[in-house]
């Protein structure tokens, strides 16, 4: 017997009672204030600058940090894509049942991983050595996120004071790796390899089973994977199954500890903001996010998911939160099957991905949400005929056309190649001529997933075709680089403004706004995708 | 001032300035999060804990029978059978519900000729084990097919001897 309330009880009490020790941290990290273990903590920080060959101290425009975090992970991309190429050539930790990716392939996941987004146009158990799994895969999901919550920190430094500066892409990017990313997903590790996720260099065992068959069992750095792989919003499993495979997610304790690790950064940001431009204002956006996902897990549950596609050993209530959970974080993990989730279930992952912001990725969701913030007090400044201010400082005509922007490109991104999917027939290459509303749903959800860095999707190795390849690829790419590029851009533009220190015409903080916002958000999403939605998954 | 910004100058000073440190820190990154991480977590997964680490393997007489993380094809009558793997996410799912379990008794009762009972209670043990593991409320309750029908397998060693000497002789 499932204990759902225990369960929710466990995930929510237990994420913010991580997350307000990790919001705290991270705002330490933004304003550069002292840390426990300062002394040590600086010393490792300043090895690591010295040989990068940084100046800590140098601060960087927003164009210049952009470019920073553009070239870095342009690099990393570019070296991932040719381990995917050539990995059956490469003579370590090898496996000669493993080809070497083909181009689009190779494109799809460098671009796939770099970008945060981890969708899977193939099978890691089957297709990957365990070098790639290790130097390719669990290198990037450091990257991704790292390069995210950076972009983060520059972005919430516009607001504290005018001219604090953006700060420095690579000052943060190596903190959040060596100072937050690598010794929670080391710790974290530790506890999945306890519940029962492998860690070994074998790439499997043989086995002679009871009744005398042979069995493969696949195996490899699992743990120090998959850790990694929920903190940092990533979402890429070691094997096809992802969190459904019972080496990736063992048990309901292990399910758990892993909603909590997706969850914890997303939310620990809007304490972390709150620290630094007012509790109030922190509190507020929290609360916006919770109730925002109750939400979304009250739709998810209004219908029971399953059996065919899920896990016995998690059952419909623990699919559907941990499914919820990593979609609305846009993690893209699943613990079962899409293909098993009720159509109100799919309803609340579209709509989690639509958001992007309740609470979203590593970094990004925080300032999607900031987005929403900024649009919001436009629009109700406009009703009651106010100049919109946020913290003091006048939001100007190019601020709010970067946010509507970051708005708009968002649909863009999805409608268009659904729409050009079915128009050139590759769609229904992949899910029949005979066009339902399931068929269209997964079409949809894949590029909905591709373009919010979530994916999950209901497709994976079956997508792998040049098409699905490249179209998903270039989605996954405008939908990271240009959405940070204007949030980047605005930040530039606030930096600096002049503070008037008077009273805000339109309060961010408290009960009315936490409801306009809530209403903004999810009026304007569902005015942009309502019809989608509708012959969609309200058809199924 | 003025030095400070020849500084500057030279560090974003064209392509060749701004690409140094993006080289240098992947390079770095790689090290440490591609290659130091994974390997440290290995040495100590090996020898904090060796039996997850190596995929929770079970063995029969000393020889690894499987994983009890995996389920395995079972198709003598004798034994519980698990879920069809198209039925699950994984393909490899190792639990059933005690529903199906208990469905499958008086098949294995009528293979084996061990009396409904106390195959039952067997079921009902393992029941209570994966609840103790999940500390009884963080899912719901199952049977482990592999340590279900290794405990039938130790319990009536003259029931299921033919499976013994077969796992014995592939070897």
């Amino acid at each position: 017997m499932v204990e759902p309330i225990i369960q929710l009880i466990t995930v929510i009490g237990g994420t913010l009672a991580l997350a307000v020790p990790f919001g705290l941290y991270i705002a330490r990290l933004i304003a550069y204030e002292t840390r426990p273990l300062e002394r040590t903590l600086s010393r490792v920080e300043n090895g690591f600058f010295r040989v990068i060959g940084i100046d800590k101290n140098r601060q960087m425009t927003w164009k210049e940090y952009f470019l920073a975090l553009i070239l870095t992970n342009g690099i990393v991309f570019g070296f991932v894509f040719f381990v995917l190429l050539f990995q059956d050539s490469i003579p370590i930790l090898s496996n000669p049942t493993r080809e070497g990716f083909t181009a689009d392939l190779a494109f799809n996941t460098a671009i796939s991983f770099v970008t945060n987004t981890d969708l899977q146009h193939y099978l890691g158990d089957q297709q990957l050595t365990v070098f790639s799994q290790m130097v390719a895969l669990t290198f990037m999901m450091f990257v991704a996120p790292a390069s995210g919550i950076a972009a983060a920190f520059a972005f919430i430094r516009a607001f504290i004071r005018k001219n604090f500066g953006l700060g420095n892409f690579y000052v943060d990017f190596t903190r959040v790796i060596i100072t937050l990313l690598l010794p929670v997903a080391f710790l974290s590790s530790l506890l999945l390899m306890f519940f029962g996720v492998p860690q070994t260099l074998d790439s499997s065992v043989d086995v002679t089973t009871v009744e005398g068959r042979q069995q493969i069992i696949v195996t490899g750095p699992v743990s120090s994977l998959e850790s990694i792989k929920e903190l940092g919003s990533n979402g890429g499993g070691y094997y096809g199954a992802n969190s459904a495979h019972p080496f990736e997610n063992p048990n309901g304790l292990s399910n758990t500890y892993e909603i909590m690790l997706m969850l914890v950064i997303p939310v620990a940001f809007p304490i972390a903001y709150g620290k630094l431009l007012g509790a109030g204002r922190g509190v507020s956006i929290l609360i916006a996010m919770l109730i925002g996902f109750g939400f979304l897990l009250a739709v998810g549950n209004v219908a029971e998911s399953g059996p065919g596609a899920l896990e016995t050993r998690f059952g419909s209530f623990n699919s559907v939160l941990f499914n919820i959970a990593s979609i609305s974080t846009n993690t893209g993990a699943v613990n079962s099957g899409l293909i098993g989730m009720a159509p109100n279930a799919v309803v609340s992952l579209l709509l989690a991905m639509f958001v992007q912001a309740i609470p979203g990725a590593d970094g990004t969701g925080m300032m999607t949400m900031m987005v929403y913030v900024i649009i919001t007090l436009f629009i109700v400044g406009l009703m009651v005929g106010k100049t919109p201010e946020f913290m003091s400082m006048k939001i100007s005509s190019k601020d709010i056309k970067l946010a509507v922007f970051i708005f708009l490109i968002h649909p863009a991104l999805i409608l268009i190649p659904t729409a050009l999917a079915f128009t050139t027939g590759n769609a229904q290459a992949l899910v029949g001529n005979d066009i339902t509303p399931l068929s269209y749903t997964q079409v949809l959800y894949e590029y909905t997933s591709a373009a919010s860095n979530n994916g999950s999707d209901y497709f994976g190795a079956s997508a792998n075709t040049p098409f699905w390849n490249w179209t998903t690829g270039i989605v996954m790419l405008l939908g990271r680089y240009v959405p940070i590029a204007l949030m980047l851009a605005i930040a530039g533009s606030f930096t600096v403004k002049d503070r008037k220190e008077l009273i805000e015409p339109i309060k961010t903080q408290g009960g009315l706004f936490i409801m306009i916002l809530l209403i903004m958000t999810f009026l304007l999403t569902a005015l942009t995708f309502f019809p989608f939605i509708a012959i969609g998954p309200f058809s199924m | 001032m003025k030095k400070g910004m020849t500084k500057s100058e030279n560090e974003t000073g064209g392509m060749k300035g701004a690409l140094k440190p993006a080289v240098r820190v992947v390079i770095v990154m790689l090290l440490v999060t591609g290659v130091a991480y994974p390997l440290s977590l290995v040495a100590i997964g090996q020898v904090v804990f060796p039996f997850q680490s190596n995929g929770s393997l079970l063995s029969v007489d000393g020889k690894p029978v499987g994983s009890v993380l995996i389920a395995q094809e079972f198709a003598s009558p004798k034994f519980f059978h698990p879920r069809p793997a198209a039925d699950s996410a994984s393909a490899v799912d190792p639990h059933i519900t005690p529903e199906d379990a208990f469905s499958q008794v008086t098949r294995v009762s009528e293979a084996t000729g061990i009396a409904e009972n106390p195959i039952r209670t067997l079921i009902q043990l393992n029941i209570e084990r994966g609840r103790s593991e999940n500390l009884n409320a963080f899912a719901p309750d199952y049977v482990n097919v592999l340590k279900l029908n290794l405990d039938l397998m130790e319990q009536y060693p003259e029931e299921y001897a033919e499976f013994e000497s077969r796992a014995q002789d592939s070897r």
